[in-house]
């Protein structure tokens, strides 16, 4: 091996010593021994250097710059990225319950605020109106305090409203609250189905009278009162499904 | 003879058969020890839970499982305790049932779970309540100034001389019944379920119920200070006890469908709405 062996051969073997003919040079030239010592002295040194001791960023951005100008480096091109799809396993859960449950108090809601924004029906309870329902007699000790006898409301033609809920969507998803239930705990349907039925009817009454008088603010409280006794059973059924 | 003996092999069969069935059953103790304020959950599908007030700085619980179809888990962390049991592969609500004893500090906080029951059932505890279940039968008796807080789907409830609570109550179609109860605020809602109230309506609360179709019927003593206001939007509403009149009342004034008044000094406001049910007041002392 001779001394232009060896600057070829150097960086891969400067740190090893399994190369007897590179060591056995070294020992007899004394230039490449020193040009050897030189090199490890600076890869020691350049270990301890400190980030302190690093160029600022704006020095590499202004190589990079030079660099460019003179044609030697070009902008890397960045590989646009597809969408991956991942199959996705299908588990039926009945969490579901949970999206449903609030989508019922959101919808309750929706409804009676957009009654509200409604224009007041002219059958409210202070214009005198046609009686049709005979009203209970009063007790016999009712006294002269009370307040004198007011008609009954008449019932008018429903309005037309866009906003109620679809009955279609609330069927389905009790429909399938009721599957799961079934499956889940079926010795339970019995109880749930009747409560389900006693609230849905609850709704029913609630929505068809504020359909009929709009601003009453206590058939609106009713009604709120009713989406929550329903998503109160669609969480009993989500943790019995549990 | 031959009686004789068909008798003795009957009642050994009995005796066998409760012997096999007592075998079956799994009892557990647990002794947790807490230092301040307690909070003690129990979450449970089938079972009775009793929790009555022990010593203080320890919550002792019995649990008895009836087979191996159910397992109860239990942790503590700090001042938190949790127990629950849930099913194992073949449980149901005969093998599954486990049935909770628990005593604990009184100024305890208190969550109890129960899907079927039978009961949920707490005593003389001065800390918060939280009562959830489908089925099971609800009783809480003599507590007082915690929050109370009570779900079920249609298991009845009653609460008895819970005094100076914050009461919430709701039912879907269990009946409520409430035999001296007051506070700072009660409410009380059900959709087919009947409420009953018994008591004066004290210490200048503010009284909700609420009902779709179930009826609302109060008893109250010659005592009684309140503010009252009842309508149903479509069923019958009757007073037995004559009211002050009151300038600006809550409802519409629709005979046969509201009524309102006041009574002694009405520091308490009791409102009573309902949508098709009917609504009665009556004297305490001249119930039917």
């Amino acid at each position: 091996m001779n001394c232009t062996d060896v600057r070829r051969v150097l960086p891969e073997v400067m740190d090893s010593a399994q190369d007897t003919e590179f060591q056995a040079h070294l020992k007899s030239c004394p230039h490449c021994s020193e040009l050897v010592a030189d090199l490890e002295w600076i890869a020691s040194e350049a270990r301890l250097l400190a980030e302190a001791d690093e160029p600022p960023a704006r020095v590499w951005v202004r190589i990079a710059a030079e660099l460019k100008a003179e044609g030697l480096i070009h902008e890397a091109e960045v590989p646009r990225l597809r969408p991956v799809l991942v199959p996705q396993r299908r588990r039926w859960s009945a969490w579901w319950l949970v999206p449903v449950a609030a989508a019922l108090l959101a919808a309750g809601s929706y409804v009676i605020n957009r009654r509200a924004e409604q224009p007041v029906a002219s059958n409210t309870v202070s214009k005198p109106e046609t009686p049709q329902v005979a009203v209970a007699t009063p007790p016999a000790n009712q006294p002269a305090s009370q307040p004198v006898p007011k008609p009954a409301r008449k019932a008018s033609s429903p309005q037309v409203v866009s906003d109620v809920p679809s009955i279609e969507a609330d069927t389905l998803d009790d429909q399938q609250l009721m599957q799961e239930v079934s499956t889940r705990a079926p010795h339970m349907r019995a109880s749930y189905e009747n409560d389900l039925r006693s609230v849905n009817a609850y709704i029913r009454d609630a929505e068809a009278y504020l359909q009929q008088h709009p601003g009453d603010e206590e058939a609106r409280q009713h009604l709120m009162d009713a989406y929550e006794q329903k998503a109160f059973l669609y969480q009993m059924a989500l943790q019995q499904a549990q | 003879m031959d009686r004789m003996q068909r008798t003795t092999i009957a009642g050994l069969a009995i005796v066998a058969c409760v012997a096999i069935v007592a075998a079956a059953e799994t009892k557990k103790e647990f002794r947790f020890s807490v230092n301040g304020r307690a909070n003690v959950s129990v979450d449970t599908p089938y079972g009775t839970v009793t929790v009555k007030p022990g010593v203080a700085n320890q919550v002792l619980v019995t649990a008895i499982l009836a087979s191996d179809r159910v397992e109860l888990d239990n942790g503590q962390k700090g001042n938190r305790i949790e127990l629950e049991s849930h099913l194992l592969k073949g449980g149901d609500e005969q093998s599954g049932r486990v049935d909770y004893e628990l005593t604990v500090p009184p100024d305890t906080t208190v969550s109890l779970r129960s899907t079927a029951g039978p009961s949920l059932s707490v005593e003389r505890l001065r800390g918060d309540l939280r009562l959830e279940g489908a089925t099971a039968k609800v009783d809480v008796r003599n507590c007082s100034y915690g929050h109370v807080h009570i779900r079920t789907m249609n298991g009845p409830i009653t609460l008895t001389q819970v005094k100076n609570a914050h009461v919430e109550v709701t039912s879907i179609s269990g009946d409520i019944h409430l035999n001296s109860v007051d506070g700072q605020l009660v409410q009380v809602g059900t959709t087919s379920g009947r409420i009953f109230y018994d008591g004066d309506f004290g210490l200048a609360g503010d009284y909700t119920f609420t009902t779709h179709s179930g009826d609302i019927e109060a008893l109250i003593p010659g005592g009684t200070s309140a503010d009252f206001n009842a309508h149903s939007v479509q069923g019958h509403v009757q007073s037995d006890i004559s009211l002050s009149p009151k300038e600006h009342p809550m409802f519409p004034a629709e005979l046969g469908r509201s009524f309102f008044g006041t009574m002694g000094k009405a520091a308490s406001e009791v409102v009573f709405k309902s949508f098709s049910g009917r609504i009665r007041l009556k004297h305490a002392d001249k119930t039917n």
